[in-house]
């Protein structure tokens, strides 16, 4: 504050009619906040590799600051206020549970830019972006529905949040393309990252019978009971490569840097404004890891087309028939699903069992 | 090698051996620092400027400490006691549940439902360690076990809530409660900033215990119990019936940081309410010596540690954890120390 005041005066008594922040050489500050370590070898350290990739495009020309580990209860708000107070120009909020401190916050700092990941809500000086994994889902669906031999398959469900919902009915939505038969057992944990919870929810899966699992956690506690039982499983939000070429068949890798990079150069350029997207495979958000494992020939040969056919536009993940669990009807022969729907998708498809805890 | 009690401990000894325990917790955390590549006194330097360097740093440092004196008394008054109440955690969660429920289920006017929802805290907090300590009177069960317990199935209950009867129809899917309407939340004490009545509520609350330790018959009642209850017993003190109260007075104080919370702060109930509040208590205070008015200092030296690791770890790039470590450490430093001033380690 003194060093503000002392710029202020300074600049009043030379007469400037420039505001004190002209004087500053400050380069744009970002700010990045992540919910888990980062080097949780999954979501937020993804991010974290994301950012460093940002970091390296610009050079010198920006400076970033992070922070890893912030829960998403009240200390959320304190640490995004304190960036915001220690001149961030930007800052992105890289969890689902950051986005009512983020709203709080951006409110009270009208000349701060905020972007969080994977919310809903937005602001003069909030934008929302989020990466379309359903079409990710889509593609590891396919290979646990192929893969699997005791019909099996079970999914980690992190938060019945529509994000996680989408995942589940993707999944399973191509899983029953390559089997018929397949059935779909979810396991709720309420966190994003705890690699006991996680290892203890994959052995409880396996125990049910589950011989493919999926995972809507952080980390890689899933892969390391798929590797012990000689079960498959598959990396999520990194590629997990060292748990090629088996448990891992495949992975959904989140690829944020490009957005970065666009978004950090609007701010450079003045050019910011605040939107909401959602990108998918076709913008390089999503990626789809090396398919490894004994997957067959056909399997490999349909999977490839239809990540190409996704990423072209060719094909949409929800594409009808599909009924909803109760057995209405939700999209009719050859209509898909609009963004609207799917943003706030909270119910299962036909074919799942349980039920969504509500 | 064995302990031997000392029966008149010098001054050098009480004084000196806790200063020893912080200067080793500050030796230790200047190690870690430099193996993280700071420069220790730099780091150092950073924690406090995060935690006291400007208005809203040193503001958020006492938003922080508040729910940490409530759980500290809690501990500090049980244990004065002799009575080991591991359960802040459940209570501080029965407290911040009571406050959702009649903040959002009456439809009381603002300063009506406020003290009621202080109440309610109080009493399901109270409620919560009621039963381990007739447990522990009647039949003679370990509290330290069932207090223990009960923060696990305090945490799956709040979950259960959370995803069913509780879970606010507008979260999509997010597990929290429905939010308590404007005019029953605590009102701010600097407009602006997040600091909330809670606090004041806190520091009233530290000088009430201390005045009860120190000025009333059951302060002494508990004195006496934790000193000796067989002593007590003889010199007809209803033991029983001052763990009861002691318990009863130390689960509404630790419901109190989750109405503090809930009511001054988040304005919603959700599972990662408290960041181990319950359990911090227990640090804040063994720190203060379970002395009352030496838990306020205490939560503000633990939260301060706290707020300025979050602000030193963004500008030297040491993680976050140090602030654990550093806890961890002075904890153990402390219990140490404490020991050592009443026991001679001898040979033999």
């Amino acid at each position: 504050m003194i060093k503000r005041r002392t710029l202020l005066a300074a600049s009043a008594a030379l007469g400037l009619v420039m505001g004190g922040a002209a004087f500053a050489q400050d380069v744009p500050k970002i700010g990045f906040v992540y919910v888990g370590p980062v080097n949780d070898g999954g979501w937020s350290q993804h991010h974290h590799e994301s950012a460093m990739q940002m970091k390296e495009h610009f050079g010198d020309a920006i400076e970033v600051i992070e922070q890893e580990s912030v829960p998403e209860g009240a200390d959320a708000e304190r640490v995004l206020t304190q960036m915001a107070l220690s001149g961030a120009d930007l800052i992105f909020t890289t969890s689902f549970g950051y986005m009512d401190p983020t709203i709080n916050v951006a409110a009270k700092f009208p000349d701060v830019k905020f972007e969080h990941a994977t919310g809903y809500k937005t602001a003069d000086n909030v934008s929302a972006y989020s990466a379309r994994f359903y079409e990710g889902r889509a593609i590891t669906g396919y290979l646990a529905g192929a893969m699997t031999e005791s019909n099996k398959i079970g999914y980690i469900g992190s938060f019945p949040i529509p994000e996680v919902i989408r995942g589940i009915n993707s999944s399973y939505l191509h899983a029953k393309q390559a089997n018929p038969d397949v059935e779909i057992a979810v396991v709720w944990l309420n966190t994003w990252f705890d690699p006991a919870k996680e290892a203890d929810a994959t052995q409880a899966l396996l125990d049910q019978g589950a011989d493919v699992v999926l995972a809507h956690t952080d980390s890689t506690a899933p892969l390391a009971v798929l590797e012990k039982a000689g079960a498959y499983g598959f990396g999520q939000a990194a590629d997990m490569a060292e748990y090629k070429p088996t448990p891992r068949l495949s992975s959904i890798i989140d690829d944020w840097a490009p957005y970065y990079i666009e978004r950090v150069q609007a701010v450079v350029d003045g050019t910011w404004e605040s939107h909401n997207v959602w990108q998918g495979i076709g913008d390089g958000m999503v990626g789809i890891g090396e398919f490894t494992g004994p997957i067959p020939e056909d399997v490999l040969a349909h999977v490839t087309q239809m990540k190409e056919d996704i990423a072209s536009g060719a094909y949409h993940p929800f594409t009808g028939p599909i009924n909803k669990q109760d057995g209405s009807a939700w999209l009719a022969e050859g209509e898909v699903a609009d963004d609207g729907t799917l943003a706030g998708m909270d119910f299962y498809v036909e074919g799942v069992s349980g039920s969504i805890p509500n | 090698m064995r302990l031997d009690p000392i029966a008149a401990p010098t001054p050098a000894r009480t004084l000196g051996l806790p200063a020893l325990a912080i200067l080793a917790t500050i030796a230790l955390a200047a190690a870690l620092a430099a193996i993280a590549g700071a420069n220790p006194l730099e780091t150092f330097g950073l924690i406090v400027k995060g935690a006291v360097g400007s208005k809203f740093a040193t503001l958020e440092t006492l938003n922080r400490a508040t729910p940490l004196i409530f759980t500290g008394l809690a501990v500090a008054t049980a244990f004065r006691a002799r009575l080991w109440n591991i359960g802040a955690e459940a209570q501080l969660y029965a407290g911040a549940l009571m406050t959702v429920v009649i903040g959002t289920q009456l439809g009381l006017p603002g300063p009506l439902a406020l003290p009621l929802m202080a109440l309610g805290a109080i009493v399901a907090g109270a409620l919560v360690l009621l039963g381990p300590v007739l447990l522990k009177t009647r039949l003679g069960v370990d509290e330290v076990v069932t207090t223990l317990l009960l923060n696990f199935i305090m945490a799956l209950f709040i979950s259960y809530l959370l995803e069913g009867p509780l879970k606010d129809p507008m979260g999509m899917g997010w597990p929290k409660s429905p939010a308590l309407p404007r005019d029953a939340r605590l009102p701010r004490l600097v407009e602006g900033l997040r600091l909330h009545w809670g606090f004041a509520l806190a520091l009233i609350c530290a000088l009430g215990v201390w005045v009860m330790q120190t000025r009333t018959t059951l302060g002494y009642e508990i004195r006496a119990v934790g000193q000796n209850p067989q002593a007590a017993r003889f010199a007809g003190i209803p033991v029983g019936r001052v763990l009861i109260k002691t318990a009863l007075i130390s689960g509404g104080l630790a419901a109190l940081a989750g109405f503090s919370e809930v009511a001054g702060l988040k304005g919603n109930l959700t599972s990662d309410l408290s960041p181990d509040f319950g359990y911090t208590g227990i640090i804040v205070a063994m720190l203060a010596l379970l002395h009352p008015l030496g838990v306020v200092v205490s939560a503000l030296f633990v939260a301060g540690i706290f707020v300025g690791s979050d602000s030193m770890s963004r500008a030297a790039e040491v993680p976050t954890y140090i602030a654990d470590i550093l806890l961890a450490a002075a904890l153990l430093f402390m219990v140490l120390a404490i020991l050592l001033t009443r026991y001679r380690v001898v040979r033999g």
